[in-house]
């Protein structure tokens, strides 16, 4: 596995123009954000398609990479994210509507999810266990299900503001929980 | 919002929304704006990048095919691979020329937290409306988002390229009326057109489609090759 310095090492070069550097980024880092876009759109052909975009854009951009205050590798998964959630909520907007896409119904965590309430390794995952299940669950369903204030206020049942409250607050209690 | 907080950890709840992409758009917008000037800002969006980042640690790593990496070659430099049908651009002066158009539409959005996040042609957050226009063997699949706001078509390729020195030329189709040039797409996969104000009633109801030219497009002002992929604009 490629460590930070590698990564930083590779997107710098890659800003220089250096294509040997981003076919080494490409060989560690792939694998990664190809399971976050399956992940997140649930399609392989679309993750494939979002995944060369993401590659392109990362090779365009990685002479920025060194102002932007965040880990390598938190700037990749970042990039690999947004793009995948990006796509998911295209397809909503094409389909008309995000009630018909059962895509997030079931409010039982995905498979990485309950991986992630058997650890007890990583602090992120205590401190969402601090919060309220349900807030914890929304956390994660904006992350990785594109879900957006309207789609948690209907899956909880409460009206929107009120889950935006309740959202924020719980946000701050993160904070506070992984400052301790 | 209506819940009280004190500034500083209003901001943190705020950073912390907009990592999430769960702001409203003229929010995410407002906060885009800050995030250009205030550094304490842009430490709590990427503090909370950090965390949630941390989210992705147990998902699974799979191995992309290696079309994903011939694709993306391809794309930035132009090598042929026998992967992709047509794959590779344009070269020479109109290539050129044409990433330059392509940029100055870009610099907008790059202004604004260029040392964040990578940014690109952004499809509109709240469309009037949208249309895929798909090929029939999937090989083509270019979606568009309509702004009646300002009257911008965002376009942007998911899939295909257009074969070696051609181009693609994108028509309106509005009930029997003869297709309308809205121009040749960009080498780049995504670009924002300016629909001019007397085709903008036409949107409604009507089609987009997409058409193999020579580059610069069609010189008839009809379409000459094959229409390669169709889509309805609808309401969204």
């Amino acid at each position: 596995m490629a460590g930070r310095d590698d990564i930083e090492n590779w997107l710098a070069r890659c800003g220089m123009g250096d294509r040997r550097a981003f076919a080494a980024l490409y060989q560690a880092t792939s694998a990664k954000l190809f399971g976050i876009c399956l992940r997140v759109l649930q399609d392989r052909t679309e993750a494939e398609d979002v995944l060369q975009d993401i590659y392109v854009k990362i090779w365009r951009n990685a002479g920025q990479y060194r102002v932007n205050g965040l880990s390598p590798m938190t700037w990749l998964i970042t990039i690999a994210r947004n793009a995948a959630i990006d796509r998911v909520r295209r397809r909503r907007a094409i389909s008309g509507d995000s009630d018909g896409i059962d895509l997030h119904a079931d409010p039982t965590p995905g498979p990485e999810a309950r991986a992630m309430a058997a650890s007890d390794r990583m602090r992120l995952t205590d401190c969402l266990g601090e919060l309220d299940e349900r807030h914890a669950q929304a956390v994660q369903g904006a992350y990785l299900d594109a879900e957006t204030y309207a789609d948690l206020a209907a899956r909880f049942d409460v009206p929107l503001n009120t889950m935006r409250t309740w959202l924020r607050r719980s946000l701050l209690t993160l904070r506070e929980c992984l400052s301790r | 919002m209506s819940d009280e907080l004190p500034e500083r950890d209003a901001d943190k709840a705020l950073a912390g929304e907009y990592a999430l992409g769960l702001l409203p758009p003229d929010e995410a917008v407002a906060f885009e704006a800050r995030l250009a000037s205030d550094p304490q800002l842009r430490a709590l969006y990427a503090d909370w990048a950090e965390v949630l980042a941390q989210l992705t640690d147990r998902i699974d790593p799979v191995a992309p095919p290696p079309q994903v990496w011939a694709g993306a070659e391809a794309r930035l430099f132009g090598t042929r691979r026998k992967f992709r049908v047509g794959a590779g651009g344009r070269s020479g002066w109109l290539a050129t020329l044409m990433g330059g158009l392509a940029a100055t539409v870009l610099v907008l959005g790059l202004i604004v937290g260029a040392d964040l996040m990578p940014r690109d042609p952004a499809s509109p957050t709240d469309p009037t409306y949208v249309a895929e226009l798909v090929a029939e063997d999937r090989s083509l699949i270019v979606f568009a988002a309509y702004d009646a706001r300002d009257g911008t078509l965002f376009v942007e390729r998911e899939r295909g390229d257009p074969a070696q020195d051609r181009a693609f030329e994108l028509w309106l189709i509005a009930g029997t009326d003869a297709p309308v040039s809205l121009g040749v797409l960009p080498q780049d996969r995504a670009a924002v057109i300016q629909i001019p104000d007397a085709l903008r009633p036409r949107l409604d109801g009507a089609a987009l489609a997409v058409s193999d030219e020579p580059p610069g497009g069609s010189p008839t002002g009809a379409p000459t090759g094959a229409v390669l992929a169709v889509g309805q604009i609808t309401n969204t």
